[in-house]
């Protein structure tokens, strides 16, 4: 499965420490020397800077995506409880039309049902996009919220689903899902990291694919573990480079593209987990990550539970 | 429903005009309950000290005063009122601590469910109902002891 050893991020980068929130922005580069002269020191300091400053932006705009979605929910539940509504008026009506007009071939009982059955369909449309929005808004706010730092018990299933409810536009036409769903249990975890897992590694799957193709999502469980591949029909990823993936910092991604933060987060959310991601990097034939979860945490982060 | 029985009220609060048609017109729709909408916390305030009603629904993020604050003094107001708390998504923890404070009988959360909200505003009713039976038989039954003293003093008299 492992294309390479050990993917974890690898300790002989020295950080550099920011007074930013104490995130860690590594030197660029592989780290086994110390850079030269002061010219090369302010050039990596000025890319650390631009991370650093991007990262912030990233967090910026994961809070401007939760206020939005935090106003839309009330105009939202209002549009939802009344498409409920009309559908039983509507039911109503056609209930009255049967009782007021008996004869089934009258001319003003056929135009009234066909007036009904126009309003029917109308709104089951709308039934069917408000419930997406719902669930596009239910998965912004899910995922924008940090605040609840309890663990919990979580149908992984579920996350994926509202993971790619919000990456679907990035996929859409272009990128088929595939799924192959095994038996979960439900797992001791922290779903708003998860999701965030999922979101980098789905986005990542999305981005190695030009042109058509497909990403598959396979779970299963084995004895204690659970585990979640995602395997995209990319090009793969570089033997040589599938052991420097998980590095902060590391991207192949033009700026602005990426932070070269995402693969790192989620390797250290996973690993906060009990967990690890193994990279089968595919020999040109698309990557797949897979990450093994703990089905019940064990440590000290269980006392975290109420 | 019991012709003879008051028809179940209800106060909705919520600053939302919108919030208060769809609640209002699922009511009009599915229920017989006697509904009345307020979009200011302080009118729904003043309006409850002259008309009593079994059950309120508050919304909980208002410019006034929150929802858990409203509900608060709408209980000293009408303590046999059943209060329910209309939530957003951020703001279930603070409901789920008014339970105590403000004695709430269930909190919803928006979007919510008409269906769900149908079931939890009967039950509601339902218990409000069940509350106001026992008072009327305990008041009885304070009656009927009363009675039963005077009829016992009565009787010690006659004999003695």
């Amino acid at each position: 499965m492992q294309g390479d050893g050990d993917h974890r991020p690898d300790r002989r980068n020295q950080p550099v420490s920011t007074r930013g929130g104490g995130k860690e922005v590594p030197l660029p580069g592989d780290g086994s020397k110390l850079p030269g002269s002061l010219d090369e020191v302010e050039g990596l300091l000025r890319e650390s800077r631009a991370r650093l400053a991007q990262a912030e932006k990233m967090a910026e705009l994961g809070n401007l995506v939760a206020g939005i979605a935090h106003e839309m929910n009330t105009p939202l539940a209002s549009v939802s409880s009344n498409t409920d509504t009309i559908a039983l008026v509507l039911q109503k009506l056609n209930g009255l039309i049967v009782s007021e007009f008996p004869d089934e071939s009258s001319p003003a009982r056929r135009r009234f049902e066909e007036a009904l059955s126009i309003a029917a369909e109308s709104l089951r449309t709308s039934r069917l996009a408000c419930d997406r929005i719902l669930r596009l808004v239910g998965a912004l706010r899910g995922f924008a919220r940090h605040d609840d730092l309890r663990m919990q018990k979580a149908d992984l299933h579920a996350v994926i689903e509202s993971t790619l409810a919000l990456v679907a536009h990035e996929l859409k036409g272009r990128i088929k899902v595939v799924k192959e769903y095994g038996d979960l249990p439900e797992i001791e975890c922290y779903p708003d990291q998860l999701n965030q897992v999922f979101m980098n590694l789905l986005v990542n799957a999305a981005q190695a694919i030009t042109g058509p193709g497909e990403i598959r999502i396979r779970t299963s469980r084995d004895r204690d573990m659970v585990r979640i591949s995602i395997s995209d029909s990319g090009s793969g990823i570089p033997a040589e480079l599938v052991s420097r993936v998980f590095d902060s910092g590391f991207t192949t991604k033009k700026a602005g593209e990426g932070t070269g933060l995402g693969l790192s987060i989620s390797n250290r959310i996973v690993q906060s987990h009990g967990g690890r991601i193994e990279l089968d990097g595919g020999a040109g034939r698309g990557a797949t990550f897979t990450i093994v979860l703990p089905v019940r945490t064990t440590g000290e982060r269980k006392t975290n539970e109420h | 429903m019991n012709t003879d029985t008051p028809r179940p009220s209800l106060l909705i609060l919520d600053d939302e005009e919108m919030v208060l048609t769809s609640l209002r017109n699922l009511f009009r729709l599915q229920t017989e309950y006697e509904v009345i909408v307020h979009s200011s916390a302080r009118e729904a305030l003043e309006s409850a000290r002259t008309r009593p009603v079994d059950l309120v629904i508050s919304d909980y993020l208002m410019p006034e005063m929150d929802g858990i604050t409203f509900l608060g003094r709408f209980k000293e107001i009408q303590p046999q009122s059943i209060r329910v708390l209309l939530t957003g998504y951020a703001d279930k923890e603070n409901a789920i601590r008014a339970i105590n404070q403000v004695g709430l009988y269930q909190y919803i959360e928006k979007p919510w469910d008409n269906a769900e909200l149908l079931i939890v505003v009967k039950n509601g009713l339902e218990k409000r109902q069940l509350l106001r039976t026992l008072e009327e038989k305990i008041a009885e039954l304070a009656k009927v002891n009363t009675n039963l003293k005077s009829l016992q003093t009565a009787l010690l008299k006659a004999f003695l």
